[in-house]
């Protein structure tokens, strides 16, 4: 343990101490069983106040010699002597080993259960989905909300059947261990206004299936030409790239026009920070199983 | 011994009597702190430690500021809820650049100690200007000034990196010559949230407990 004190402060730690503690002592045992009190006929105050030095009640000379055996008792049992550990070899270092060790021994069978079994069969179980919404309730509602519908239209609804990057296990066990990035550039520079606003038409009637309308044909010819390589051609996205379908009537970031637009003229970035050092492999799988079948609070 | 005329001599003596003071009110300093200060672990700074940036120092002052660690702690105990909740317990080496400490003692809001990469700087915005967008049942204020402000608005932060550098902070002449540019055209926004998501960044990864 690097923060114990060197040989030299140890040894004056233990000599402060202990003389400090026999001074403590003689005083105290010399003001009631030696000749050390009584009254002092020389300090007479205001005619007739007398300074003394007796000794207070006899209970509390035993109060306070107990006190001074347990401290000699602890010492000796706990560290606080300079280097010396204590006889029961005590650390705060060890303490906690100890409680992590109870911890893993009391939850280890829970664990393997969780981790050998399937993510339906433990989608099929009570006690596991609640724990899984407990887990989700810590470590991801600030983000996704309690219900996990998605907030202040940036962190997406996790209850719909839209997956950016995917809701087989694999993929959800990476997007929480790893976290995703997913950037979608912004086109006002590329496609101008105008091409902003054809564009905005053309995705928010392919939403809706009207993709084929005539009316919104420039935006669809501007799509084809800047957004296939992400989206798809048929506006399907694209899961190894995190792009959303944009031929569902999910919408991440909102799917009024004015949100329509303000994402394709200025871009997103959206990012899933990386959970694999927070949550231990049993809350990835139980997250995982949760939210595969349809995040639902239990 | 004579405890009465002991008593008598030390109270008709002022002199006698200061020193006796410092004397008994020393030992517990001398037991306790003098092996420590004069000790170096506390110096060593952890592994992967930084100093803060100019922006992160900005933050971190602006944390000061606006009093966030009179309802945030930045130190994680050694206790088994807390590691599990917050991340692995703080160590001393953590602090190596902590001037002052930001400890904190009054857990109203999470610790803070790990909120590095917790989140991203987008839910950092809203969440600051407006905490209930994304926690409905916050109590934590509103801090919507933090966006109107640019940061360092005094321009104070050179003179503020070279004091700390005179204190012991590793900044050379370079980064204290860049660090307003680094500040130019950011608001105190940006800066809080750069220090948030500077805490705890030297133990990622770092085994349980």
């Amino acid at each position: 343990m690097a923060d114990l004190p060197s040989q030299f402060w140890g040894g004056w730690i233990v000599a402060i101490t202990v003389t400090t503690f026999v001074a403590l002592a003689w005083f105290v045992i010399d003001v009631y069983r030696g000749k050390g009190g009584g009254d002092n006929e020389d300090m007479v105050w205001d005619e007739n106040l007398r300074e003394g030095a007796k000794p207070a009640p006899v209970w509390w000379f035993w109060f306070i010699l107990a006190l001074m055996v347990v401290s000699v008792v602890y010492v000796m049992l706990y560290p606080g002597l300079g280097t010396y550990r204590g006889a029961l070899e005590w650390s705060q270092g060890g303490h906690i080993e100890q409680r992590f060790a109870d911890y893993a021994q009391e939850f280890g069978e829970a664990r393997a259960r969780i981790l050998s079994a399937s993510t339906a069969a433990l989608a099929e179980d009570e006690a596991a989905m609640r724990s899984a919404w407990r887990v989700f309730n810590n470590h991801c509602a600030s983000c996704h909300g309690r219900d996990a519908a998605g907030q202040a239209r940036r962190f997406p609804d996790l209850t719909d059947a839209a997956w950016q990057w995917g809701v087989d296990e694999a993929a959800l066990d990476t997007t929480i261990r790893h976290g995703r990035i997913g950037v979608m550039p912004p086109w006002l520079a590329a496609v101008g206004e105008e091409g902003v606003a054809q564009l905005a038409d053309y995705v928010i009637a392919l939403s809706r299936g009207g993709g084929g309308d005539p009316a919104v044909a420039p935006g669809a010819a501007l799509f084809q030409q800047f957004c296939v390589a992400c989206h798809g051609a048929d506006g399907s996205g694209n899961r190894q790239l995190g792009a959303p379908a944009l031929n569902d009537t999910g919408w991440t970031y909102g799917g009024s026009r004015a949100d329509v637009t303000a994402t394709i003229a200025q871009g997103r970035n959206g990012q899933m920070p990386a959970f694999g050092g927070r949550l231990d492999d049993a809350q990835i799988r139980l997250l995982v199983a949760w939210l595969q079948a349809g995040a639902k609070i239990p | 011994m004579n405890w009465v005329s002991l008593h008598h001599r030390i109270e008709r003596n002022a002199g006698l009597l200061i020193f006796g003071i410092l004397l008994v009110s020393s030992i517990g300093g001398m037991v306790q702190l003098l092996p420590i200060v004069t000790g170096d672990s506390h110096a060593h700074p952890a592994p992967g430690l930084r100093p803060p940036t100019a922006l992160e120092l900005e933050g971190r002052d602006l944390y000061i500021r606006e009093s966030c660690g009179v309802c945030h702690t930045q130190q994680i105990r050694p206790l088994l809820a807390e590691v599990k909740r917050y991340g692995p317990y703080s160590r001393s080496g953590e602090f190596a650049w902590d001037r002052p400490f930001l400890w904190g003692s009054k857990r109203t809001g999470p610790d803070l100690a790990r909120i590095g990469g917790r989140y991203t700087d987008e839910w950092h915005r809203l969440h600051l200007l407006d905490p209930r967008s994304v926690v409905p049942a916050s109590i934590m204020p509103a801090y919507p000034w933090l966006a109107e402000h640019r940061a360092d608005r005094h321009g104070t932060i050179q003179a503020r990196m070279r004091t700390l550098a005179r204190l012991g902070h590793p900044y050379t002449d370079e980064q204290i010559a860049a660090a307003p540019g680094a500040l130019d055209g950011r608001t105190e926004l940006d800066a809080v949230i750069a220090y948030l998501q500077s805490l705890g960044g030297s133990m990622k990864g770092a085994p349980q407990p």
